[in-house]
């Protein structure tokens, strides 16, 4: 294994699994996910030597992923991929390993696949991938005040879904919210 | 701070962009409105459900991650700039050449107007004369004959009847792209058609933008004229696909094909 294999290995690979889980939300199907990704990551290794050690290299992998997403013109998908959480070893008890039942992170996967595209990318990449706004700015090549009025009304669309077909979920969260900043 | 700033700025605050002064401001309107209040938690509220759900969810990269290293252990093994410098220039045009096709791969995927790869350009020519004009030509149309012609041709294996699109192979007939003789293949539905024109694999590097991957290939694209070419290697052959339906299409085409041979 070269040097740059090796390097590659260490700094870029890690993030597969994040570019992965965004994949699949904005890709038709599964295997056009695993594709993107592998796509991705074959064009982020062609162009490594212009990737500056140091810089923000899991940016620069998303802004591969989105260019590389929109340069093929593939449509972002109108619903989410179904991902069974019902992995093995797995309890029986319909639970997910967050203390989410399975059928409110359903709600929650379900009214994000109903969202915009613009509003799913950007929730995706702030709240799961842990993204800041002017992180989002670069990946995505926009004015920040463009990213940050998408996440106010991506958050807001999701919340109205929700609310709407799923108040119980909703109702939850409330809680958790408060509780969430007492912590803090 | 009034309310409609809180609103604007509340991006800023959940991922802790806000500079201290700003943040500062921020809180101390929080504490004195309970409105403000209440938005802030079920924003807040909000995005861990978020974050349970979808962290909650299996993300199994083993498969993405062996396709990538052994893609990139054959592209290490194999470095681009001595190839740039071989003799394979004769797959396109000059003075374009590999250079500029991987220049153009980095740079954006797109083929310059006017540059088309001989053998695209070929194969482009040879689809829209003898299956979009469907001008008179000595076809073969029997399993036995196609067979004997992808033999004499030197194709390894044998070449896919159907493919998983619905498309079926109706005729084939040898005809020459770039001075190469390839094994021009015919598939139709019903209503469209694709040529897949194949040939045994000389160490050629395609040219052309890579505009997607299917099973390990590079799915290389372009166009010329009205028709839209994807094209890809496998350690054995090349592929060339040409339609005079979407670049998509194409693409889709040439997966399928990828699939079956």
């Amino acid at each position: 294994m070269t040097a740059r294999q090796d390097e590659f290995e260490r700094v870029a690979i890690p993030h597969s699994k994040g570019l992965l889980r965004v994949a699949r939300r904005i890709a038709s199907d599964t295997a056009s996910a695993e594709d993107l990704v592998q796509e991705t990551l074959f064009r982020a290794w062609r162009n490594f030597d212009q990737f500056q050690s140091g810089t923000n290299v899991r940016a620069w992998l998303f802004r591969i992923l989105f260019n590389a997403f929109y340069a093929q013109g593939r449509r972002v998908s109108a619903a989410p991929i179904v991902v069974s959480l019902d992995a093995p070893g797995r309890s029986a008890e319909p639970q997910s390993r967050s203390g989410l039942s399975l059928a409110d992170a359903a709600e929650v996967t379900n009214a994000l696949g109903e969202l915009s595209a613009e509003h799913r990318t950007v929730l995706l990449l702030a709240v799961v991938e842990g993204f800041t706004c002017r992180e989002m700015a670069e990946t995505l090549s926009l004015p920040i005040g463009t990213v940050m009025s998408r996440l106010s009304r991506g958050r807001q669309a999701l919340r109205e879904r929700l609310a709407s077909a799923a108040p119980r979920v909703w109702e939850a969260r409330a809680g958790a919210g408060r509780a969430e900043k007492e912590v803090r | 701070m009034n309310c409609n700033e809180m609103t604007e700025l509340a991006p800023l605050y959940i991922s802790g962009e806000l500079e201290s002064q700003s943040a500062a401001q921020f809180e101390a309107h929080l504490k004195g409105c309970g409105a403000c209040r209440a938005e802030i938690e079920a924003q807040n509220g909000l995005d861990a459900r978020l974050r349970e759900a979808l962290l909650a969810e299996e993300v199994d990269v083993s498969r993405v991650n062996r396709r990538v290293r052994g893609m990139i252990a054959a592209d290490a093994t194999e470095p681009i700039a001595p190839q740039v410098q071989r003799k394979s220039r004769r797959w396109v045009t000059a003075p374009l050449g590999i250079a500029a096709a991987l220049v153009l791969l980095a740079a954006g995927y797109v083929l310059l107007p006017g540059r088309v790869a001989r053998v695209y350009a070929d194969a482009a020519s040879d689809h829209r004369v003898e299956v979009v004009d469907q001008q008179p030509r000595r076809w073969v149309s029997d399993s036995a004959g196609i067979k004997a012609l992808a033999e004499k041709q030197g194709i390894p294996g044998s070449v896919p009847v159907t493919l998983a699109s619905g498309y079926r192979l109706e005729r084939a007939k040898i005809c020459w792209l770039d001075r190469r003789s390839f094994l021009h293949l015919v598939y139709s539905n019903g209503t469209g058609e694709f040529s897949l024109y194949l040939r045994t694999r000389e160490g050629n590097l395609l040219p052309g933008a890579v505009r997607g991957i299917a099973n390990g290939r590079l799915l290389h694209a372009s166009s010329a004229g009205s028709e839209n070419v994807s094209s890809f290697e496998t350690p054995q052959l090349i592929a060339v696909v040409v339609t005079d339906q979407t670049a998509d299409a194409a693409q889709r085409f040439a997966k399928a094909v990828s699939a079956a041979i």
